[in-house]
C-alpha cells in the first residue's frame, strides 16, 4: 500500500440486521466518496446508521448484522466488502485505523497502555518493537502528553482527554493513512474537545491521512471537516462542502437539525425543535422517503417513491422538494 | 427561595492505594435561587456543579456552610425533619434510561408517588388517576397512549418527559436539572429545554440547570443567573445573556472560546483564550486556580482572588486583573 491518503468509495452500500421481524436495512443504498487526503464528517442521530456505516469501512459489523449489497473500495486494498479472514485482519490497523466511540472504555483494563501497544505491533507482525514504541511515544507527545508515563499507565490513571488521545496513537502507531473516529468527543468537556479536534485536524494534515468523523454534533463536524454527509433513517440525505451545508442547508432535514441547535446570541425562541422522532430499525418507512413523517414539504410521491441522491454541483440532496425546485 | 453560603464538600477516598487523598469537590460557594427564579451551573467534569446540585437536592452532605430552603436552616434539621423541606427540590437527572424502572408502566411509575401524596392530604384514588393524566399533559405527552406503557417502548425524549412528570407529581417548588438533554436526540433537545422553560413560566417552578453545554443554559430565561465553576469556586456569577456576551474572567472566557464555531454560518470571536495546559496539569492549590493555565496570570495571581463586583463590569468575577473580550462566535448576518 501506498504510503499516502488513499480514497475510498463507497458504492450502493446496503448492510441489514436480523431481526424477528426480518432483515431490517440499517444502511440502505449509500454511496459516498472520501476524497484523498480529505477529512469527511457523517452527521447523524441515534439510529440513522452512522456508526453501521463506519464499521463497513473495517467490513467489521457483526452479526446479526451482514453488509447485503454494495462495495467498499480503497485504494491501494480493493473492495474490502469482500475480504475475509486473515485478510481483513492484516488490513484493520495496519491500512485502516479505528478509534471507537466511547475510547475511554476500549482499553483494557488490566494491561497498561504499553502493553497493548506491544500486543498490537505483534499481532501486526511488527519486528522492530523498538521502533514502535518510539513511534508511540513520538506520537503522544506530539498531542502533548508525556509518552513514557502514558505507556507505563493502566487505563484509569488516565482522564477521558488522555484515554481518547492513547485511542488516536493506537489507530496511528501502525502507520495507517485511512482513520476513523466514531464519536471522538462524545463526553468530553468542552476546552478537552476543542483541544482533541485541534489534534484531529493538525495529525491529518502532518501525516496525510483520509480521515472519516462520525458524530451526532453537526458543531464538531464544523470545525474539522472538509466535507459534511447527513445521515437519517440508514439514508445519506445531504452531501457537500461543509461551509456550504451549514450556509445553506437544502434538504428539509439538515435545514431543521441546523436550526434546532441552540446558540450563544441572538434570539433562542428562533432555535426549533424538530416534530416528531428520529426512526428506529424497526420503524423506518419500508418504502417512501424516510424523512417524510417530519417534513413540512411533504408530498404526495414521498409516500411510495424513495428519492434519490441528485447532485447539484458539489452537493448531492435526496429530496423529492428539491429536485423539483431543481427543475422548475 | 433557597440560598446557600460558604458550602465547602470534600471528599476522602477510601479504601484503596489512593486512601487520605482529599478532592476537595467544593471551596465555599454561596448561591441564591428565587422563589420561581432560575440559575444554571456550568463548568468542566470534576468542576463540582453536580455535587453543589446534590447538596442542593438534599442528595449529598456538607463540610461546611448553610443551605437555606425558605428560610429554614437544614443544618440544625434531623434529616426526618428536612425530608418536607427537599422534597420542595426534584433532581432530573442526565439518563431518562436508567432513571425509570423498566419492569414498571409508566402507570405504575407515577401511581407511586401519588397514591403516598393521596393520602397525606386525604384524597381520594380518582383524584390519582386525574392527577396522572393530568401531568403527563402538561409535559406534552398524550396520557391514553402513554400510561399503559413501559420505558422501552419510548424513545428518549419521551423518556425524559416522563421523568419530569414524576418530579412533578410532588408539586416540587424546584426542578434541578443536571445533564438533562446531553443524551436526548439533538433533534429532540430543544423539546426538552422549551419545556423546562415552559414549566417555570406557567407553574412558577424555579429550575436550575447544571451543564457543560452554555448555549443550553440560555434556555433558563434571560431573567436568570449563570455561575462558572472553576475547581470547586465560583469564578464568575451573573445574569445569563451578560456572562455569555461579555465574559470578564479568563476562564469563563476559554470556556466560552472552545465552542465549536458553525463555518458558514457564523465567524470566530476575535480573542480566544487558549489555556496553556490541560486540567489534568492544574493541581496547584495555592493562589487563583486557574493561575497555571491563565495566559494573562500578573504578579498578584499569587493571592486567591474572591467573588466580588469591580468598578465597570456588571456581574460578579474572581480575577485580580478583569477585562472584557470578544471569545463567542457571531452569526455572518450580523455586521
Amino acid at each position: 500500500m501506498a504510503e499516502q491518503a488513499p480514497g475510498v468509495r463507497i458504492g450502493g452500500l446496503t448492510v441489514v440486521y436480523k431481526t424477528p421481524a426480518g432483515e431490517l436495512p440499517a444502511v440502505r443504498d449509500v454511496s459516498l466518496t472520501l476524497e484523498p487526503g480529505s477529512i469527511t464528517g457523517i452527521v447523524g442521530e441515534s439510529g440513522s446508521g452512522k456508526s453501521t456505516l463506519a464499521l463497513s469501512l473495517l467490513n467489521a459489523v457483526q452479526p446479526p448484522g451482514r453488509i447485503a449489497a454494495g462495495t467498499v473500495e480503497i485504494d491501494g486494498l480493493g473492495d474490502v466488502a469482500t475480504f475475509t479472514g486473515e485478510e481483513l485482519r492484516k488490513a484493520r490497523g495496519k491500512h485502516i485505523g479505528y478509534v471507537f466511540q466511547a475510547a475511554q472504555n476500549s482499553l483494557n483494563p488490566l494491561k497498561t497502555v504499553g502493553k497493548q501497544l506491544l500486543d498490537l505491533g505483534r499481532s501486526h507482525g511488527v519486528e522492530d518493537l523498538h521502533g514502535l514504541v518510539r513511534e508511540a511515544k513520538e506520537l503522544l507527545g506530539r498531542m502533548g502528553l508525556d509518552g513514557a508515563r502514558v505507556l507505563d499507565s493502566h487505563q484509569h490513571e488516565l482522564s477521558g482527554g488522555m484515554r481518547q488521545r492513547v485511542g488516536i496513537m493506537l489507530a496511528l502507531v501502525l502507520n495507517a493513512h485511512l482513520v476513523v473516529l466514531d464519536e471522538p468527543t462524545t463526553a468530553l468537556d468542552m476546552i478537552t474537545q476543542a483541544n482533541i479536534l485541534k489534534i484531529v485536524r493538525e495529525v491529518h494534515a502532518e501525516r496525510g491521512l483520509t480521515t472519516l468523523v462520525i458524530t451526532h454534533d453537526i458543531g464538531v463536524v464544523a470545525e474539522v471537516a472538509d466535507r459534511l454527509a447527513v445521515m437519517y433513517g440508514g439514508r445519506l440525505v445531504e452531501q457537500g462542502p461543509t461551509r456550504e451545508v451549514l450556509g445553506r442547508p437544502r434538504h428539509p432535514y439538515t435545514k431543521g437539525l441546523i436550526s434546532a441547535i441552540p446558540r450563544l446570541v441572538g434570539d433562542i425562541d428562533e432555535a426549533r425543535a424538530l416534530p416528531g422522532r428520529p426512526p428506529t430499525l424497526a420503524t423506518v418507512p419500508k418504502e417512501g422517503c424516510v424523512f417524510r413523517e417530519r417534513c413540512a414539504l411533504r408530498m404526495d410521491v414521498c409516500d411510495t417513491v424513495d428519492p434519490e441522491a441528485v447532485a447539484h454541483g458539489p452537493r448531492i440532496v435526496a429530496c423529492h422538494a428539491v429536485t423539483v425546485k431543481e427543475h422548475a | 427561595m433557597i440560598t446557600g453560603t460558604g458550602i465547602v464538600k470534600t471528599f476522602k477516598q477510601r479504601g484503596n492505594v489512593l486512601a487520605g487523598r482529599e478532592v476537595r469537590a467544593l471551596r465555599g460557594v454561596d448561591f441564591a435561587i428565587p422563589k420561581g427564579g432560575a440559575a444554571s451551573f456550568i463548568g468542566e467534569s470534576g468542576c463540582g456543579k453536580t455535587t453543589l446540585g446534590r447538596i442542593i437536592a438534599g442528595l449529598e452532605s456538607y463540610d461546611e456552610g448553610e443551605v437555606v430552603i425558605d428560610g429554614t436552616a437544614m443544618s440544625g434539621l434531623k434529616p426526618k425533619q428536612r425530608q418536607p423541606h427537599f422534597r420542595k427540590i426534584q433532581m432530573i437527572h442526565q439518563d431518562p434510561y436508567s432513571a425509570l424502572n423498566p419492569t414498571r408502566t409508566i402507570h405504575q411509575t407515577l401511581f407511586a408517588p401519588l397514591s403516598l401524596r393521596a393520602k397525606q392530604t386525604g384524597r381520594s384514588k380518582s383524584w390519582i388517576e386525574e392527577r396522572a393524566a393530568e401531568v403527563l399533559a402538561l409535559v406534552g405527552l398524550d396520557p391514553g397512549s402513554v400510561l399503559a406503557r413501559y420505558p422501552h417502548q419510548l424513545s428518549g425524549g419521551m423518556r425524559q418527559r416522563v421523568v419530569i412528570a414524576r418530579a412533578l407529581t410532588v408539586d416540587p417548588e424546584m426542578l434541578v436539572a443536571d445533564e438533562a438533554v446531553s443524551m436526548i436526540d439533538v433533534s429532540l433537545r430543544l423539546g426538552i429545554l422549551a419545556l423546562l422553560k415552559d414549566l417555570r413560566e406557567r407553574l412558577g417552578v424555579s429550575v436550575l440547570f447544571i451543564t457543560h453545554d452554555v448555549a443550553t443554559a440560555r434556555y433558563i430565561g434571560d431573567d436568570g443567573e449563570l455561575y462558572v465553576i472553576y475547581r470547586g469556586q465560583v469564578i464568575e456569577r451573573g445574569a445569563v445573556d451578560t456572562v455569555i456576551a461579555d465574559p470578564v474572567h479568563p476562564y469563563t472566557q476559554s470556556l466560552l472560546s472552545a465552542i465549536p464555531v458553525l463555518h458558514g454560518l457564523e465567524r470566530p470571536g476575535e480573542e480566544p483564550v487558549v489555556p496553556l495546559s490541560s486540567l489534568d496539569a492544574a493541581d496547584d492549590d495555592t493562589g487563583c486556580l486557574f493561575a497555571s493555565r491563565c495566559p494573562f496570570r500578573g504578579d498578584r495571581c499569587g493571592e486567591r482572588p474572591l467573588l466580588q463586583v469591580t468598578e465597570g463590569f456588571p456581574q460578579e468575577h474572581a480575577c485580580f486583573y478583569p477585562e472584557r473580550r470578544s471569545v463567542i462566535a457571531r452569526p455572518l448576518s450580523e455586521v
